[in-house]
């Protein structure tokens, strides 16, 4: 297993601290075997009514401008690695983030989505939804339990959380270390793990939220990433979230051998783009 | 308007067992691969309009007049069928047969390829492009 910053564990012994000193029950204890999630009762439904509003779908400012605002501080050992793979997006040979349809993972999740995102509030938990590249989704849980002693590593991490008046504190752990650390379309470096991440959510007016990051990734950068990422609410269904799949472009329709509708591979460069079914002509 | 000839289906995978199937999977890609200092007007015919995730797709029949051969074209749109519905365009936005010019950014390795950017369907002059997305928030 992979260890832990003390900052990590401070963060979440300060947010289990927290949540149970306003009196929300913290169910879970280490044997998550017989660990149960209570039912919700009506005053929890209740109590979600005294959150900020944050209904409505959100859409994010371009990552270009978060990135470009924001850019991280590597280790001068990884500079070289970041370069070479600049050179090869420049080249038209993308590496990297977003060629292999897996999951974005944080924090690209968060600075790197490029379409409608929701918050949903239920009692305990904050679930945050996008279309990006197959509907992804983050759990945080906000039942005032602590980060598991032995997690599982993902792609997003285990996330906890705290309000703080009408911010939410996020706290991130337990990230896989191949997951990117963003800083353009085709370049991200792995965290090589022990990442870690506090988020601050909050509105910053009546339809912009912000997600303010603080990234650690101790193998990587040579100091924490502050990255805030801008949000926009709309209420137009236009912007309602919508299937997101990542490996349809692959195929087109067709018919197989039966007559049945179905999906037929295409061809690629090997960059990912699609080519018709001569890739070999030259343009006229 | 979707189905693939069986005869282009064949040629799809025939076209495929020559050059080898793709042993990694690649839908969502970023688009460097594409050249942003060149932009080619091709002028043609729509014979297909995919309205697909994560990009949505033209193939593009060009040539074929005067004896000249005809070349299909795969013109990506760099992004979503529900980013491109924010942004104006609908399923119904192209159908196959339209003629059509179509602004890209090709290929930079010149095959035929390219990063859609604008469609002007030359029967009623209606213009589409990819613009940013409305209601994204300017950066600050």
């Amino acid at each position: 297993m992979r260890s832990f910053s003390s900052m990590s564990l401070l963060a979440g012994l300060v947010g289990a601290a927290g949540l149970a000193g306003a009196g929300v029950c913290v169910a879970g204890e280490a044997d998550g075997r017989t660990t149960v999630n209570p039912p919700p009762t009506a005053q929890a439904w209740a109590d979600l009514a005294k959150l900020p509003d944050w209904s409505g779908v959100w859409f994010p400012e371009s990552w270009m401008a978060t990135t470009a605002r924001h850019p991280p501080a590597w280790k001068p050992a990884v500079i070289r690695d970041v370069d070479r793979l600049k050179a090869l997006e420049q080249a038209g040979h993308p590496k990297g983030l977003f060629v292999d349809c897996l999951p974005e993972g944080m924090p690209s999740f968060m600075i790197m989505t490029i379409a409608s995102t929701e918050f949903l509030f239920t009692p305990g938990r904050v679930t945050i939804l996008n279309e990006f590249d197959g509907n992804r989704q983050r759990r945080i849980y906000t039942d005032g339990r602590g980060h598991p002693d032995d997690p599982d590593l993902t792609f997003d991490g285990h996330s906890i959380g705290r309000w703080e008046g009408d911010t939410l504190v996020v706290d991130t752990v337990a990230i896989l270390p191949e997951t990117y650390l963003p800083v353009s379309q085709a370049v991200g470096l792995p965290n090589d793990g022990d990442s870690h991440i506090v988020e601050r959510l909050h509105l910053v007016g009546p339809d912009h939220l912000v997600d303010e990051m603080t990234i650690e990734a101790p193998h990587v950068l040579a100091a924490p990433w502050s990255v805030t990422r801008n949000f926009t609410r709309n209420r137009e269904r236009a912007h309602d979230i919508v299937e997101g799949s990542c490996r349809q472009g692959d195929f087109v329709e067709g018919k197989d051998a039966q007559g049945h509708a179905a999906f037929l591979p295409i061809g690629h460069t090997e960059d990912g783009a699609p080519l018709p079914p001569d890739p070999s002509r030259p343009n006229p | 308007m979707r189905d693939f000839s069986r005869a282009g289906v064949v040629a799809i995978l025939l076209a495929l067992a020559v050059a080898g199937a793709p042993a990694a999977s690649f839908a969502h890609h970023s688009f460097a691969m594409y050249d942003p200092a060149k932009l080619v007007t091709l002028t043609g015919t729509v014979k297909d309009f995919e309205w697909t995730n994560p990009h949505s797709r033209v193939w593009l029949i060009t040539g074929g007049l005067d004896g000249k051969p005809e070349d299909l074209w795969s013109l990506e749109l760099p992004t979503s069928p529900g980013n491109l519905t924010r942004m104006g365009w609908s399923k119904h936005s192209l159908k196959s047969g339209d003629r059509v010019a179509i602004d890209i950014n090709p290929l930079r390795d010149g095959r035929h390829g390219g990063s859609l950017k604008k469609v002007t369907v030359l029967a009623t002059g209606e213009v589409l492009t990819t613009g940013a997305t409305p209601a994204a928030p300017p950066a600050k």
